[in-house]
């Protein structure tokens, strides 16, 4: 076991996608994980022991690259823990390296089937920690979200229908499927879809006009690339219906706005994690870009951030880390991760003791002390960023019916 | 002050009164001029009187003080002062409620000067045992009602039924016409339901007796109850030819979920039982904050006379008519107290001969807190391979069934067979095509990847298939290769797995850029 007296530092591995179709994602995830270091480090480290991250690279993000990057960490860096932002494709593959060395691992892969792995065997995977929500409360939150709009009169669509466009990825497919399983319980109903393409794509008029062909009130496109989803709003914007457009996670990307620029305005996204518009997560975002620029995203750099600061408090609570092997310590990091949830520059960050993945508010609780909220935001002003619309406590901003309405629209009551 | 007076604060040390102060109960004596003469600790303690004013303090006075002090729990004041000051001397005995929660036992004995001596005694914790005894009695008694009222159903209305039963089994050992026989069975099976909803109803109503009914109030949609009961009342509505229509609502409701579904259950069940041609409509009009529930039905009606008892236990409108199912009286009783019991409240509007409309009012939630159907959320509900067919074919019982398992935990329908002639005999009983092929390489004189083409040909569809094996041989992961399937080693890893289902599913370009196991 490492104890206080070790003065040696801590090896911290993360596993990210520095080349391949993710990577703008993956350069944030980085940057997050150095500025917590520095800041656990300026302050003494883990009990007096600093930490030293080492990165490598999972390329496409499939099984073989993200297998061998876990193995790569442990064998070669003896990490005490890997700590990182999305690795989608390796389908949980990863977890058995892990469980196998006995360290602790923290992700933000949003996937489902984080539970399933978890929950079939939870004495070998006590260390496999989803620091986000799963990705299926993306579904049934974003139906929630466009309940909500109704009821509250902040839109009056036309009819009931929702157009479901998934891209080919597990991740998209849920969240797919989640969303058109809730869509009738609050009254709406699938007109289209879900519609599984392969991705990535950038060509999107087809399914758009296929989609449009049953006149829904809203398209959603749950692939989540950035680029690809800038190339489908610049296309629907060319021939636009009457329909709100929800675009997945991508969307909340600079490189989204860059490439979509004005055919933006207007777009729904969501994200279950992201950065607040609070005192620390203004703090936050000051010293990120500061730290790496103005041209940084630190609503996706804060995900691997929190993280490494809640192991930093977990670890030091339970007393240090464990290297690979020492199970034992590492058991105790585990349940001290579980034991003593985290407000992150994110939320609260609380795991479920079966689960072992953070808990969604508003989805799954209704207080917001108790949850990771799952914040809607519609670009409204591309010089100004993402306005958060919903939900409560967390909201700054109204929703605005989208500019590519027709004008009848804005007769409609209620706004 | 008088020389008669008894000092008990004088410094001349009296073992007797010095004994009358060391009792718990309050002890004071008054002149015939009304002067207090004597009082010990207790008395002066309780009434806040200074011992110097023991041989001065006049009745009157006192009791003035003391109706005006706050100390006294009094309805009228004026009257209490009336009372005490005209019965002076006269032997009385009564509790007092003091404001502080006490109660106190005030007894007064007139003496031979015509004063008087009153005793005070707290008798609280007798109260309070009283209070008690007082609630465990109407409890059992409760209880006892309870009982009763079980043992008056029991004895009539379900020995009725079981009377028709004992007839109709009867009849039946001797009946040799099998259409008649079958009538028979009907009538049986119609009987062991009147008993079935009898002793469901009493459950209820026993429960509630009981106080163990406990409203869990969360928000949730009300679409989801629609949805169970037209599912549980749509064959018996077809049955008696009545047309029963749920109106869709998208409305989030602040209620007990299931004690809810109950009352509607019970106002549907009665407003089929008592419309004999049209229909039910089950619908909903906002109000406010509250949303109004409504039964609509063409049923008979309830005359004026009959509303203000129809909610009481075992009350029935009589009927001319000979049911074939009558009631039990106590639905509409169940209705009444769980919408006590949630605060809700049900109305009623009826025409004889036209119909009725029952409502309940519920408080409309905010659409952000209302749950989802599942707490739970697992892979069956929204995983990506949810309601994906998959054939599997395995030789070997044990991992047959684990294979199964895992895959259904993942959502899938599986359609678990052990060899060729099998694959045959569900693929000529089915019309289903299925999504997936997983098949054993070595299946008892067969192999894996040849059952997998005739799969194929039988069904006219090239079926994405891979093939699961133990013997990782080059000879054999060459042979499979050539008949340009994927490979699996067993024991298979379920991510490994997972990862191959997935690629031949949706993204089979990737099952070409990666090889299928690492070392086949």
């Amino acid at each position: 076991m490492n104890t206080a007296s070790d003065n040696s530092d801590i090896p911290l591995g993360s596993m990210l996608p520095l080349t391949g179709p993710s990577t703008v994602d993956g350069i944030e995830f980085r940057k997050g994980i150095i500025l917590a270091c520095e800041e656990i480090n300026r302050r003494g480290g883990i009990l007096g022991r600093r930490l030293r991250p080492i990165f490598v690279d999972t390329g496409r993000q499939n099984a073989e690259d993200v297998v061998a990057a876990a193995a790569q960490l442990i064998q070669d860096h003896g990490v005490h823990a890997i700590i990182n932002g999305y690795n989608i494709g390796p389908q949980n593959s990863e977890y058995e390296v892990i469980a196998d060395a006995g360290v602790i691992y923290i992700h933000h892969n949003t996937l489902l089937q984080h539970h399933d792995t978890v929950l079939s065997n939870p004495d070998r995977y006590f260390g496999c920690f989803m620091a986000n929500p799963a990705e299926y409360w993306y579904g049934q939150g974003f139906v929630k979200f466009l309940s909500w709009l109704r009821e509250t009169g902040q839109w009056a669509p036309d009819n009931n229908r929702i157009a479901i466009i998934s891209g080919s990825k597990p991740y998209s497919i849920v969240i797919a499927n989640a969303m058109a399983s809730a869509a009738e319980r609050f009254g709406w109903s699938v007109s289209f879809g879900p519609k599984i393409l392969s991705t990535p794509r950038n060509d999107w008029r087809g399914v758009i006009a296929e989609a449009q062909a049953t006149e829904p009130a809203v398209i959603a496109n749950t692939h989540f690339y950035a680029t690809d989803l800038a190339s489908f709003q610049k296309q629907f914007v060319q021939r636009p219906s009457n329909s709100l457009v929800y675009l997945q996670y991508g969307a909340m990307h600079k490189a989204f706005m860059d490439i979509a620029q004005e055919s933006a305005v207007g777009v729904i996204v969501s994200a279950v994690t992201g950065l607040l518009r609070d005192e620390a997560g203004e703090s936050f975002s000051q010293r990120y870009l500061m730290r790496f620029g103005q041209a940084s995203t630190p609503q996706v750099g804060c995900q691997c951030y929190n993280a490494v600061h809640h192991y930093a408090i977990a670890a030091s609570v339970a007393g240090g880390t464990g290297e690979p092997g020492n199970d034992a310590q590492n058991r105790k990091v585990a349940q001290a991760l579980i034991e003593v949830p985290f407000r992150s520059v994110a939320g609260m960050v609380r795991y479920h003791p079966q689960w072992q993945a953070a808990i969604p508010y508003p989805d799954q609780v209704q207080d917001p002390s108790l949850g990771m909220p799952h914040l809607f935001y519609q670009v409204q002003d591309r010089a100004v960023g993402l306005a958060l619309i919903a939900p409560a406590p967390y909201n700054a901003d109204r929703f605005v019916l989208p500019a590519w309405f027709s004008p009848r629209y804005t007769k409609a009551p209620g706004w | 002050m008088s020389s008669q007076t008894l000092d008990a604060a004088s410094d001349r040390s009296d073992p007797v009164l010095d004994g009358l102060d060391s009792t718990t109960a309050g002890i004071a004596v008054w002149s015939g001029e009304r002067i207090l003469l004597y009082a010990n600790r207790a008395y002066l303690n309780t009434f806040d009187i200074r011992r110097t004013l023991v041989g001065e303090l006049r009745y009157d006075d006192f009791v003035r003080q003391l109706a005006t002090s706050n100390e006294l729990v009094l309805q009228s004041a004026d009257m209490w002062i009336a009372t005490q000051i005209g019965e002076f001397g006269a032997e009385r005995q009564f509790d007092q409620q003091m404001s502080d929660g006490r109660t106190l036992d005030i007894v007064r004995m007139p003496s031979a000067n015509g004063g008087m001596t009153v005793t005070v005694h707290d008798i609280s914790s007798l109260k309070s045992i009283e209070f008690a005894l007082r609630r465990a009695k109407e409890a059992a008694e409760t209880s006892g009602e309870s009982k009763s009222r079980f043992l008056r159903a029991a004895n009539h209305d379900l020995r009725q039924p079981l009377a028709t039963l004992r007839i109709l089994i009867f009849n039946c050992l001797s009946e040799t016409d099998e259409v008649h026989r079958k009538d028979l069975f009907h009538a049986m099976d119609v009987s062991v339901s009147i008993m079935d909803d009898l002793l469901s109803a009493l459950l209820q109503i026993g429960q509630l007796d009981a106080g163990k009914i406990v409203a869990r109030v969360t928000t949730f949609q009300l679409t989801s109850i629609f949805e169970r009961m037209s599912l549980q009342f749509s064959h018996q509505a077809a049955e008696k030819g009545l047309k029963l229509r749920f109106a869709p609502t998208r409305a989030a409701v602040v209620t007990d979920k299931a004690l809810l579904e109950r009352i509607l259950s019970n106002l549907l069940a009665n407003a089929m039982r008592y419309t004999d041609v049209g229909g039910v409509v089950v619908g909903c009009r906002n109000d406010g904050a509250s949303l109004r529930i409504e039964i609509w039905d063409s049923g008979r009606g309830i005359p004026l006379d009959h509303r203000d008892r129809i909610f009481e236990e075992f009350y029935q409108i009589p009927s001319g008519r000979r049911d074939k199912r009558p009631g039990l009286g106590l639905g509409l009783n169940i209705v009444h107290r769980l919408a006590g019991l949630l605060g809700h409240s049900i109305d009623l509007r009826s025409q004889p001969g036209k119909g009725s409309v029952f409502s309940i009012t519920v408080p409309l939630g905010d659409i952000w807190q209302s749950e989802v159907a599942e707490p739970e959320i697992s892979e069956t509900v929204g995983g990506e391979f949810a309601g994906t067919s998959v054939l599997l074919i395995e030789d070997d019982a044990v991992l047959r069934g684990a294979m199964k398992g895992l895959l259904e935990r993942w959502g899938m329908k599986v359609s678990a067979i052990g060899s060729e002639a099998e694959v045959r005999n569900h693929l000529a009983k089915t019309s289903a095509t299925p999504d997936l092929i997983i098949a054993d390489f070595s299946l008892r004189g067969q192999v894996g990847t040849t059952i997998v083409q005739r799969v194929r040909t039988l069904i006219g569809k090239q079926i994405p298939a891979v093939i699961v094996t133990a013997d990782a041989t080059p000879e054999v992961v060459a042979r499979i290769r050539s008949a340009g399937l994927p490979i699996l080693i067993k024991p298979v890893s379920p991510p490994r797995l997972r990862v191959m289902m997935h690629n031949l599913l949706f993204e089979p370009a990737e099952l070409l850029s990666s090889p299928s196991e690492p070392g086949a």
